[in-house]
């Protein structure tokens, strides 16, 4: 396999927006592509990661769409819809190219624009990636998976609610640091959770998870170019690599899996990368995990390897995901803060860590950061892609 | 077919019974199944009240829930019980947990057993 590299990143606000979901697509591209600084470099393919835009938006055929609107003819043109876990599945196909010779460049672009439908609609779209007779005919939604969720992980392993809106405090607190999220707010814990208000502030949204620890729905766009290793040189830039992807699926109906309480797909994805880029958990200096809601977060941190089984609540309590923390989760303020445009989120996880490896993530920069992990996590844990960026010297 | 049943799928090579039903089987890939229902006793393994309905609700809120079976298999259906406990004996039934246009759509539902 021929090494990959992200040459550049770049990404919208999230938020709402007012721009089509193709011109959300095309600025966070020339973002990435003025990062790359590619010169008479041609992108070979693009790659866009979608899940709703044929439901909520009216279009179909987005890479083709993208490439028309970059003036990229005639490079190799193609959507990817994973559900929530698109992003990195998008990534996953432009490395693959790559890594098989078949392209030197390729440009992969993540975007959703959700907020152009009510809520209802919006959790209804994203609903229907549950099992449609054993699930959705019930009701059952993203939250109320999630809930459901983290009722069980939380009588298994002590986790409380304090330990959800620890999550929620300390990615709103990275939010405010990064210009992109969608919420610049910080929030407190007599705010969500201990003062009488706190039920008004924080309404119940699917029990025991309230609106704190829900990522907010969001429109935007994020975006990398992967490079070969010639190009890499060529262009003289921080040579961040590729240096391990991993996927792993499980059953569709969540109540199938054997433990329930087990994110057997993200342990597997994460194993599968670690072990491609030749290192494991420890030699990690930042991590983007995918925290739709808080208890993913902990749970997430578990599955992945950071924290023993049932531990990984306790980590964060004692401080050690923060930013000046021994392993910070979440810098970009994570999906509770940065937003979660569910095709783009997958992508916006590289383009943070691709920012951290080259020391560009101002007001939020892990000192020294060399590799970086990131957890996309689509289905209710029924897809993973599992990323590992290295900086090498 | 019932529509007043839910039906997993048996295993006509190895007995085991999926739900929801698969196009092969988990346990020995095997391809030929019957439909045999699905429900009976079992104990509530978790539960949330969701506020932030699904479309085709106007509830204040919907109680969803996994109950594990006694034969070990997890469902998801809806729970009618007003002092839910993790671990509470349950019994399923079917009644109406959803109108889609007009038309009523039959499924679990657990009450206390």
């Amino acid at each position: 396999m021929n090494p990959v590299y992200v040459a550049g990143a770049g990404m919208t606000n999230f938020g709402r927006s007012e721009w089509s979901l193709i011109k959300l697509a095309s600025v966070a591209s020339l973002s990435a592509l003025h990062h790359a600084n590619l010169g008479e470099i041609p992108i070979d393919a693009v790659v866009v990661a979608n899940m709703g835009a044929a439901r909520i938006n009216h279009q179909t055929a987005l890479g083709s769409a993208l490439v028309d609107q970059l003036a990229l003819y005639p490079a190799a043109a193609e959507a990817v819809e994973n559900g929530p876990a698109s992003g990195a599945s998008a990534v996953k196909v432009g490395v693959q190219a790559i890594a098989a010779g078949m392209a030197d460049a390729v440009l992969v672009t993540g975007v959703e624009r959700m907020r152009v439908v009510n809520g209802l609609e919006g959790t209804d779209f994203v609903a229907s990636l549950s099992h449609p007779e054993a699930e959705y005919i019930y009701g059952v939604t993203l939250p109320s998976l999630a809930g459901m969720f983290a009722r069980l992980v939380m009588d298994r392993f002590g986790v409380e609610r304090k330990h959800l809106a620890m999550v929620a405090i300390k990615n709103h607190e990275n939010g405010t640091k990064n210009p992109y999220a969608h919420i610049q707010q910080t929030v407190t814990m007599e705010g969500i959770l201990t003062a009488p208000e706190a039920i008004v502030n924080n309404p119940p949204i699917a029990e025991p998870l309230h609106l704190f620890d829900c990522c907010p729905v969001s429109d935007g766009a994020a975006s990398i170019v992967l490079v070969s290793e010639a190009i890499a040189e060529r262009l003289r830039c921080p040579k961040i690599r590729v240096a391990g992807i991993g996927q792993a699926t499980d059953t569709h109906a969540v109540h199938e899996r054997e433990d329930p309480t087990d994110l057997k797909a993200v342990r597997l994805a994460s194993q599968a990368a670690f072990s491609m880029a030749g290192i494991g958990p420890s030699d990690v200096d930042v991590v983007e995990l995918h925290d739709a809601f808080t208890i993913l977060e902990i749970a997430e941190s578990e599955a992945a390897g950071f924290f023993p089984r049932g531990e990984g609540h306790l980590a964060l309590e004692r401080g050690e995901t923060r930013l000046d923390g021994r392993l910070p989760i979440n810098p970009s303020g994570g999906l509770k803060a940065k937003g979660h445009p569910v095709g783009a989120t997958g992508v916006a996880h590289l383009v943070e860590l691709t920012w951290q490896l080259r020391g560009e993530a101002t007001g939020r920069q892990i000192e020294d950061a060399s590799v970086g992990y990131a957890c996309n996590f689509g289905g209710f844990g029924n897809n993973v892609v599992a990323t590992v960026l290295r900086r090498e010297a | 077919m019932r529509r007043d049943v839910v039906y997993g799928a048996k295993c006509t090579s190895c007995e085991a019974v999926s739900y929801p039903a698969h196009a092969v089987c988990p346990n020995c890939r095997g391809e030929s199944f019957e439909a045999v229902e699905i429900g009976g006793a079992g104990k509530l393994l978790t539960y949330t009240d969701v506020y932030a309905l699904a479309i085709d609700y106007e509830t204040r809120y919907l109680r969803l829930a996994i109950v594990e079976l006694e034969d070990g298999r997890r469902v998801t259906g809806q729970l009618l019980d007003d002092d839910p406990k993790l671990g509470k004996a349950v019994k399923t039934t079917i009644g109406v947990v959803r109108e889609q246009g007009g038309r009523e759509i039959l499924g679990l539902q657990f009450v206390p057993a």
